[in-house]
């Protein structure tokens, strides 16, 4: 087995991820729910678990469907969670709940069962490395459905997540939108985290499009920034992984949070110079 | 309100009057591989029970309440030592609040004492080779020379205990080691066609058991265990499995299969789940049907295939 058989799935499968992540990304920035997919991962291993104590296989169809059914309930406390007017309890709070709860029922289902109890954790970490192709093309032509999904949806997702008072000004079914959107998203992170583990696909889904963030607000360049930045951080890493012999899937988290910092620096410096320049131009039009 | 006092402290006493009464010697082991040896020389004597369950990683077991209950009944506690324990049992001792059982107390016994412990590492040991055991390999009980040594610390130590039975433990003992043996026989010569055969194990878990067996262990998946392999690893081991025409890959069954199936699946080489303690299936019930579950998916796995 040469070098590329092994790096190429692992390189295909972060931009896959990239591709419906960083989309998604501006989403989750946007509503201000950041540890969302923290939260649907967390459910969805617990679905995992408890279909393994009913004695399915771990990684069998069953197993799947468990988890997917418990992300969608996932999806149904969020979606009927917004940050409640009254009591302003804000949905982050709920998210954590969520995820705290979750995990915690996992241990104590786990305790319960007779076998491979660290699986548990191994299914929050995931090793890029071992994806196959039969596994990447599923995880594609499921992406690619969501991706139809959210295109066909995209004017209420994305006014939703923008405009929220707009959204509820037309008079929409805001929570019913929430529901699918948050659905939609479990499907995706539920596949990406067995792939990628919990780190790396939080990484994808909120550095490219917080990076975005720093140049633009509209929707078109923040994707190109977030699709553009993801898949070459993404070959980074997997190159300095290679070159430096780390781990894989951590060594992307790495050299995203390196990209993020460089990035932001950049900007940083440029918008000195655009400054310093625009106060010339000021002094030198008080000038005459 | 003198009677219902009274009524409560006979109460709170009845269990302690009939224990003395049995005399029973209460032993907790952290692994349930000691709890059977304890039981086959103890027999009716002792009560083993272990922390532990045998398909816990035994590196990290989460204390439970009944742990401390269980140790502060105890009259003996055995441990693997090494270290194995070092993440969770030393505060469970503490809030024990029972003296017999701290380290170096009548009632503490370290098994690993006198057993051929392999990979003694050599110079300093630091967090960066990841965990290692700086007193060396603490899975020696896969060894059936070990279990005997074992065997033997435990029923000394019972001798010590309960001199009254002294011959009742010894006799035991004779018997134990008679079986263990006679079955040890059995398990050589059923490995022998496989003398030096290759494998691959996940973690560091088998040096005992691969010297005994004569395997010849020439990687691990997990270099440095609990670190993902690095891809330069990954590909070493991948390709070390198809140039050697390895057949088994060894796994714990408390680690994830998917980068050992992935490697299986690029290999023709088959993932073995093999396991390290007592307990790990329900059908592996005492010390012997360890081994001769362990060597029969082995056997089954090397016999298959090409000879």
């Amino acid at each position: 087995m040469s070098l590329t058989e092994l790096l190429l799935p692992a390189f295909v499968a972060s931009l896959i991820l990239t591709g419906i992540h960083a989309y998604l990304g501006v989403h989750v920035v946007e509503r201000g729910v950041i540890f969302v997919d923290l939260s649907l991962a967390q459910i969805a291993a617990l679905g995992t678990t408890v279909a393994y104590l009913m004695g399915h296989d771990l990684h069998s169809g069953m197993a799947y469907f468990y988890s997917l059914g418990f992300t969608f309930l996932g999806a149904a406390v969020f979606a009927f969670s917004r940050v409640h007017r009254k009591t302003r309890i804000p949905q982050e709070a709920v998210i954590g709940i969520v995820y705290a709860v979750s995990a915690a029922v996992a241990i104590l289902v786990m305790s319960k069962a007779t076998q491979e109890t660290e699986h548990l954790k191994e299914m929050l970490v995931g090793n890029i490395l071992s994806v196959t192709w039969p596994e990447l093309f599923k995880t594609a032509v499921l992406y690619s459905l969501v991706g139809v999904f959210h295109y066909v949806l995209r004017d209420r997702f994305l006014l939703i997540s923008m405009n929220e008072a707009e959204a509820e000004r037309r008079g929409w079914n805001i929570r019913f939108w929430d529901f699918l959107f948050y659905v939609s998203f479990g499907f995706v992170v539920t596949s990406s985290v067995a792939i990628a583990g919990v780190l790396l696909v939080f990484c994808f889904l909120i550095v490219p499009s917080v990076t975005a963030m720093l140049f633009s607000a509209r929707l078109g360049p923040r994707l190109a920034i977030g699709w553009s930045m993801g898949a070459l951080v993404s070959a980074g890493g997997v190159a300095l992984s290679y070159a430096l012999d780390l781990p894989t899937g951590a060594t992307i988290v790495a050299t995203f949070g390196g990209a993020l910092l460089i990035v932001a620096g950049l900007r940083r410096a440029l918008w000195r110079q655009g400054t310093s320049a625009l106060s010339m131009d000021a002094r030198s039009g008080r000038l005459p | 309100m003198k009677k219902t006092a009274l009524l409560f402290l006979a109460l709170l006493f009845a269990p302690a009057a009939a224990g003395l009464a049995q005399a029973k010697v209460r032993i907790v082991s952290t692994l349930q591989d000691f709890a059977s040896i304890s039981q086959s020389i103890g027999g009716d004597l002792i009560e083993a029970d272990a922390l532990a369950k045998g398909y816990q990683d035994p590196h990290f077991v989460d204390a439970k309440p009944s742990f401390i209950l269980k140790l502060s009944r105890a009259d003996l506690l055995i441990v693997a030592g090494l270290e194995l324990e070092i993440g969770y049992l030393p505060p469970l001792i503490d809030q024990s609040r029972n003296a017999k059982i701290h380290p170096g107390g009548p009632g503490y016994l370290d098994v690993s004492v006198g057993c051929d412990i392999l990979e003694r590492p050599t110079g300093q040991v630091t967090r960066a080779m990841g965990d290692v055991h700086p007193y060396g390999n603490p899975h020696y009980w896969t060894d059936p020379n070990n279990g005997r040594i074992i065997a033997r610390s435990i029923a000394a130590r019972l001798i010590q205990l309960d001199p009254a039975n002294r011959a009742a433990y010894e006799k035991n003992l004779a018997a134990f080691e008679a079986k263990l043996g006679e079955k040890d026989k059995e398990w050589l010569a059923k490995m022998a066609p496989y003398a030096n055969a290759k494998v691959v194990t996940f973690h560091r878990s088998w040096p005992n058991f691969a010297k005994h067996f004569k395997l010849d262990v020439v990687g691990e998946i997990e270099p440095k265990p609990g670190i993902p392999p690095s891809p330069t690893h990954t590909l070493e081991i991948i390709n070390l499995i198809a140039s050697d025409k390895i057949k088994v890959i060894m796994v714990e069954p408390y680690f994830d299969l998917k980068t050992p199936k992935y490697m299986a699946g690029k290999t023709g080489a088959a993932v073995v789940v093999t396991y390290p303690s007592v307990g790990g299936l329900p059908e592996i019930k005492d010390y012997f049907d360890l081994f001769d579950y362990d060597i029969g998916a082995l056997v089954k796995a090397l016999g298959g295939g090409n000879p």
